[in-house]
């Protein structure tokens, strides 16, 4: 077996190229070196480093590393990378990427198709079994940290927030924990509900309301989203979301961000339909056990409806099945045995609020 | 020994890379990633710059980036590091002491701060990793210099409503380029902040002028700019560089690029990548006496990569 060939070899300390004559023993793993007109020595396999380019093989020894031998042999430079391989002295990347490009790709296609089935069907159950985990108090103090900021940019209205507050003592919410009721100022047609069991009302979706059925609907609604702890499972959801998303893209920076920014945007957190059906009939059940008409969760929506025409309420937008949740209401109305009791109390408040 | 030394040599430039190759690179480098879960990100860098090194050609003889992943990562860590500690730091400012101003004062301060480091470490690891025909690059800067310099030029900069960052940007190149070695050969840079701000002004108000058509022939005299003020002298042996990149070039290279990469929902980058590097090495010229067979391994080796890990991390883009 021959496997002597010329070479040319840079010494680390000139850039003058040097002739070098190399004897490759595959068998003890070594390299023999003969510098032509000086001396001679030996690199072992274990210690090379080594570029291909086509057929030209650099190669580098970690103990010196400035020096180069530079050999120019198609022959020579598959005899030296089966040498390698066989002493296990080649990197994950370069055994990859000596596959060839076509079953790189196929490779990275598959696991780019698996990834995309665990974020649809693995994330979900496990971002909301990680909310579970969570601690009431982390759910008061995001709570408490996003309505501190709101505060910041919106008025109160205190003299409804006081009618709201009555009349939502007059309610059985079902809420283990106490919940907090304000009215803000302002001309969006919204509400939302936060973590910490605090529930904001825009003045302009109180405007339009016609029966205090509506009120009771839309508290039900909120109230079953924080006692579900649907915003920090969504929370939970997204999060996990935008870090498979950014590790796909290998953007190690943009899961900090994104921290920060969640926070930011809680009260337009749109929830997923399962969610908002899930808040749905538990509101409507809120209505029920209260001896309220259960068709205001409907009247509600239909309101929503018409106001959308001229200003697109975000909680209208943000689920756009509004038929198919009254379609879902309807039916479970229909199925349902309930009592309605005429409240005057909670009317007369709802006037006082209206005014 | 050393021979006759006002004969003109011949250099010549080639950058060999191929689009599939670097796309081949970039597609295992993101498997790894991947699997790693962001781990591996660090050995990834290193494989990528070294295989555009390696592309890299003068006389027949190619580039060899020698920095590691092991060393980027130790880099990447000492990043973190740095970045736990300032948003501590800030976050006992905001909520213990109460100072809101101060704490976002302190944190502007801090991420700006690091600023010249990472220019300083970023040039001494990447000059320090770069060798070619064996013989090391390196960067001889002076850490503390460089930091009160960059500050005083920062504070001209607020002092005349930014019009001086033309000179800061040029002084900081002035001044990394003249601290560059290769072996025995000394590089210089001529570049002055009021030539690079007619150039830009003149490039901005043409490109205004004539609906953003200019702007190929703004970027060739920009090109031309850093290239052409240039220089290498090794004793009384010299180069100079020059740009032969034209308006019209930089106008096809650009063009076909945004197709490329438009057309492909951005994986023909790494096609449009290596047409760029190409671009620039075909452009470049270098005209000059020294003997590039006898030049003397002289400067140390420098293992640190925090300066570039955070070039990389705050994305401080140098050209």
């Amino acid at each position: 077996m021959k496997n002597t060939i010329d070479a040319k070899y840079y010494d680390g300390q000139s850039s003058a190229p040097l002739k070098a004559i190399v004897v490759l023993n595959d068998r003890t793993n070594e390299f023999h070196l003969q510098i032509v007109g000086e001396i001679s020595f030996v690199w072992l396999l274990k210690d090379l480093q080594f570029e291909q380019y086509g057929h030209i093989l650099e190669v580098r020894n970690t103990n010196y590393s400035d020096a180069i031998l530079k050999i120019d042999d198609k022959y020579f430079s598959e005899k030296f990378y089966t040498a390698m391989k066989q002493s296990n002295s080649i990197d994950i990347h370069t055994r990859l990427l000596n596959l060839g490009l076509s079953k790189i790709t196929a490779i990275a296609v598959c696991l780019l198709g698996l990834i995309v089935l665990a974020y649809f069907y693995v994330l979900p159950p496990i971002a909301e079994k990680t909310a579970a985990l969570l601690p009431e108090s982390f759910d008061n103090e995001i709570g408490n940290l996003f309505m501190d900021s709101f505060l910041r940019e919106n008025n109160i209205d205190t003299t409804k927030t006081k009618y709201l507050e009555q009349f939502a003592a007059e309610l059985d919410l079902k809420n283990r924990n106490p919940l907090r009721f304000t009215v803000v100022k302002s001309k969006e047609v919204n509400a939302f509900a936060l973590p910490n069991g605090q529930i904001v009302v825009f003045s302009a979706i109180l405007e339009n309301m016609e029966s205090f059925e509506e009120l009771v609907a839309l508290l039900g609604h909120e109230a079953s989203h924080v006692n579900y702890r649907h915003s920090i499972k969504m929370l939970c959801k997204n999060l996990a979301g935008y870090m498979t998303v950014s590790l796909i893209f290998s953007d190690v920076n943009g899961v900090m961000a994104l921290l920060a920014d969640n926070a930011q945007r809680l009260h337009s957190l749109s929830y997923s339909r399962s969610f908002e059906q899930e808040a749905d009939e538990q509101g409507l059940e809120i209505l029920m056990n209260n001896k309220v008409d259960p068709n205001g969760m409907v009247k509600l929506f239909e309101q929503l409806e018409k106001e959308s025409n001229i200003y697109i309420p975000k909680i209208i937008s943000s689920h756009p099945l509004t038929k198919e949740r009254k379609d879902n209401m309807h039916k479970i109305i229909s199925e349902s045995v309930y009592e309605i009791k005429s409240n005057d109390k909670l009317n007369s408040i709802f006037e006082y609020i209206k005014n | 020994m050393t021979q006759n030394t006002n004969q003109k040599k011949n250099y010549d430039f080639e950058f060999f890379g191929k689009g599939s190759e670097y796309f081949a690179i970039m597609i295992v480098n993101w498997l790894l990633t991947l699997v790693t879960l962001g781990l591996y990100y660090p050995w990834a860098r290193a494989k990528r710059l070294r295989y555009v090194y390696g592309q890299t050609a003068l006389n027949n003889e190619r580039f060899h980036f020698a920095g590691t992943g092991k060393e980027m990562f130790r880099g990447f860590i000492k990043i973190i590091l740095f970045y736990i500690a300032v948003m501590i730091s800030y976050m006992v400012l905001l909520k213990v002491v109460k100072l809101p101003l101060l704490a976002i004062l302190f944190l502007y301060l801090a991420f700006f701060a690091i600023i010249p480091f990472a220019i300083h470490g970023s040039f001494r690891y990447r000059m320090s990793r770069t060798s070619y025909r064996g013989i090391r690059f390196g960067y001889r800067g002076n850490r503390n210099e460089i930091v009160k310099k960059f500050f005083k030029w920062v504070f001209f900069t607020i002092i005349t409503l930014g019009i001086y960052s033309a000179w800061l940007q040029m002084n900081i190149r002035k001044y990394t380029h003249q601290n560059i070695r290769y072996g025995d050969v000394e590089f210089s840079n001529n570049a002055n902040g009021g030539d690079w701000l007619l150039l830009n002004l003149k490039g901005y108000f043409l490109t205004i002028i004539t609906l953003g058509i200019y702007s190929f022939w703004w970027q060739s005299e920009i090109f031309a700019y850093y290239i052409d003020n240039m220089r290498m002298t090794k004793g009384e042996q010299r180069i100079k560089c020059s740009s032969t990149a034209t308006g019209g070039g930089f106008f096809e290279l650009l063009i076909v690029n945004f197709l490329i990469t438009a057309f492909t929902l951005g994986f023909g980058k790494a096609w449009a990548d290596m047409r760029t590097q190409k671009f620039i090495f075909d452009n470049v010229k270098m005209e000059g006496d020294i003997n590039i067979d006898e030049i003397h391994q002289t400067e140390d080796e420098y293992t640190n990569a925090f300066g570039d890990d955070a070039m990389d991390f705050f994305e401080i883009d140098l050209a």
